[in-house]
């Protein structure tokens, strides 16, 4: 169970890698989306960065930071292979982004109390990552 | 599995700990060491000098030779180092709060929280050219003004306690250092590798030679900080004793200035109105937070008023989210607490627990049972819980630094507010209320320094002093904020005419 504020962080980044890195696989065998896949990894990069950087700069020990009031569920956040021809490939894509997007809204409503700044954060990634879903598409 | 994490330890093997003088990372005269050792692990991570008079001596002629070209630099060039100082700490923030945890034994998460808060404490002091502004006025009579003016003294030491190795001898040195000053820090022996990492990145930054110094030891650089007659005031973090009978006194009849930060005894005095589902994780970040060692923990909880329904519906609450916190290796992300940070600190809790049970409090958790899977025992305890505690017994009255928490009973605010003032100590107590009335009495009529509403832990910032009252302060400026300008610097008024 994901209890405290960096385990939270680290699940994310985790996240964030992952998907980043199976873009990139993916854009080594699709030439022809490899620009927009891996600019797509690169976001995801920029997205851990960003978490990363907000909560350094909004955690303190003044005030709660290392108890989440509902712990998650790791398991409930995966992000699974890119396989098979790209149609198929960019379906497995959209489901990771749903997946990260699903933490991003469960994070968001369990880190409220901890950093004022995250919740924020995480709710904009969630929508930035809609608008992927939507790049990931007219790829195929 | 990311619950199972255990992070890199930035320290391999034993550091081989040195004084940090006038710009040079020197040997400590003394022959004498202590190891200082990760409480988790009880693995060995320095080898500390004791630190001697001589040592004091080489560090506080450094910093007084500095101080006349220091006091020359202009406020918006000490500033720039602050800056510079500030981008390090960023570069270095996993580093140094990793370093934090392996020798404290808290919690990765309250080690950031640790080093952001003194982070934020060179983040002000960058401020100085404002922060440091005296004031004027014209025509105090036909012709003469008045202008205050805002000068630094000299050399200032902090002693730190081991409790926030990184973050208190930041609530001093940056303003101390910003206002012109020059700067000696005695870290604690039993935990020096923070202020180690500070001193590198210091170096890094450029600070010029001398500006700031660290001197490691234990009784005798006190005793030669104390006695220096070219130390001008001291910061002092730790126990009562130690602060009222020893920095104050000694200290202030030297005629050095002094602001003594002690022990404390906080009550958390929760209302039949309070918030229930945020009250809970606020009072247990105060009590168990840094394994109740801080001088802002929570040590005794108030329940008012006779609604038996509420009142066991929020110590069941807090029962059973206490039973579920997660005790282990601060490295490890999923741990809520971590070991006591030295086995006598561990002995003096448990002295503190069987107390309470000969006294007749009932003890509802006991912490004393608690065995951390795949680390030594040493250092480690649970959370206790007593329950029907009586204001005159021991663990109600006596500081214990521990987690422990203490549930007391008051029939009204009014029996709240008096056990609270009852107390030696006023460093913080906090109130859970729906009522903006009763949280402004509480404001009003409660002697500690620093007051939380709905807030577990009442922790200053750092544009803010950390206030204190009765056997929690001895001085008159507290550490931070605009009383940490005032004390590092002194007001001179220029009376002036030109015909």
């Amino acid at each position: 169970m994901i209890k405290t504020t960096s385990q939270l962080i680290s699940l994310h980044a985790k996240l964030e890698e992952e998907a980043a890195g199976k873009l990139r696989v993916l854009a080594l065998h699709h030439t022809g989306a490899a620009e927009a896949l891996n600019r797509l990894a690169d976001e995801n990069v920029q997205h851990r960065d960003t978490v990363t950087r907000v909560y350094r700069e909004g955690v303190t020990d003044a005030f709660e930071v290392g108890y989440l009031s509902q712990p998650l569920n790791e398991g409930d956040y995966t992000v699974k292979e890119l396989k098979g021809p790209l149609k198929e490939a960019i379906r497995t894509a959209i489901l990771n982004e749903d997946a990260v997007i699903r933490f991003c809204l469960d994070a968001s409503r369990d880190a409220n109390q901890l950093i004022p700044s995250l919740p924020q954060t995480f709710q904009r990634l969630a929508k930035r990552k809609e608008k992927r879903k939507a790049l990931l598409e007219s790829l195929v | 599995m990311t619950s199972m994490v255990v992070l890199d330890e930035p320290i391999k093997g034993v550091v081989e700990v040195k004084n940090y003088i006038d710009g040079e990372w020197v040997e400590s005269s003394s022959d004498e060491h202590r190891m200082a050792v990760n409480p988790a692990t009880m693995k060995t991570l320095a080898k500390v000098p004791m630190g001697s008079a001589e040592d004091v001596k080489a560090a506080v002629d450094a910093a007084r030779d500095a101080f006349p070209m220091w006091r020359r630099t202009t406020p918006l060039t000490r500033s720039r180092y602050f800056f510079r100082l500030k981008e390090l700490l960023e570069q270095h923030f996993e580093t140094v709060s990793r370093v934090c945890t392996m020798e404290h034994g808290k919690t990765i998460d309250e080690s950031r929280g640790e080093v952001r808060r003194g982070i934020e404490n060179a983040e002000v002091a960058a401020g100085i050219p404002s922060l440091m502004m005296g004031y004027n006025l014209e025509d105090i009579s036909t012709g003469i003004d008045e202008i205050l003016i805002k000068q630094p003294l000299g050399v200032f030491a902090c002693i730190a306690p081991f409790n926030f190795p990184f973050m208190v001898p930041l609530w001093f040195m940056p303003t101390a250092v910003a206002t012109g000053n020059t700067y000696v820090v005695k870290p604690s022996p039993w935990t020096p590798l923070s202020m180690v990492k500070l001193m590198e990145l210091v170096d890094e930054a450029g600070f010029p030679p001398g500006v700031i110094n660290m001197v490691h030891g234990d009784v005798e650089p006190v005793q030669a900080i104390l006695e220096h007659p070219d130390v001008k005031g001291v910061s002092f973090v730790g126990s009562t004793k130690i602060g009222r009978d020893v920095i104050y006194k000694e200290a202030a009849s030297r005629g050095k200035r002094v602001q003594a930060q002690c022990g404390a005894k906080n009550f958390l005095v929760v209302m039949p109105d309070a918030d229930v589902d945020s009250t809970v994780p606020g009072l247990l970040s105060s009590f168990f937070g840094n394994a109740g060692q801080r001088c802002l923990a929570g040590a005794n909880l108030v329940m008012v008023g006779d609604d038996k329904k509420f009142i066991d519906g929020v110590l069941n609450k807090i029962q059973k989210a206490t039973q579920g916190i997660r005790v282990g290796y601060g490295l490890e992300e999923g741990v809520q607490m971590g070991p006591l940070q030295a086995v006598p600190r561990k002995n003096r809790v448990l002295g503190f627990i069987e107390e309470g049970v000969e006294e007749g409090a009932k003890l509802k958790l006991d912490g004393r049972k608690f065995d951390c899977e795949g680390y030594p025992r040493d250092c480690f305890l649970g959370p206790s819980i007593f329950h029907d505690v009586q204001p005159d017994m021991a663990i109600a009255k006596e500081e214990i630094f521990g987690p422990v928490m203490s549930v007391l009973h008051a029939q009204d605010l009014g029996e709240a507010i008096e056990m609270v003032n009852g107390s030696s100590y006023g460093n913080a107590a906090s109130v859970f209320t729906g009522s903006g009335k009763t949280a402004r009495r509480f404001q009003y009529e409660v002697e500690c320094g620093n007051i939380g509403v709905n807030i577990g832990t009442a922790a200053p910032m750092a544009f803010f002093p950390f206030s204190g009252m009765k056997d929690s302060f001895f001085g008159d400026l507290h550490g931070q904020g605009r009383d940490a300008v005032d004390f590092f610097t002194e007001g001179k008024v220029v009376i002036q005419r030109w015909p």
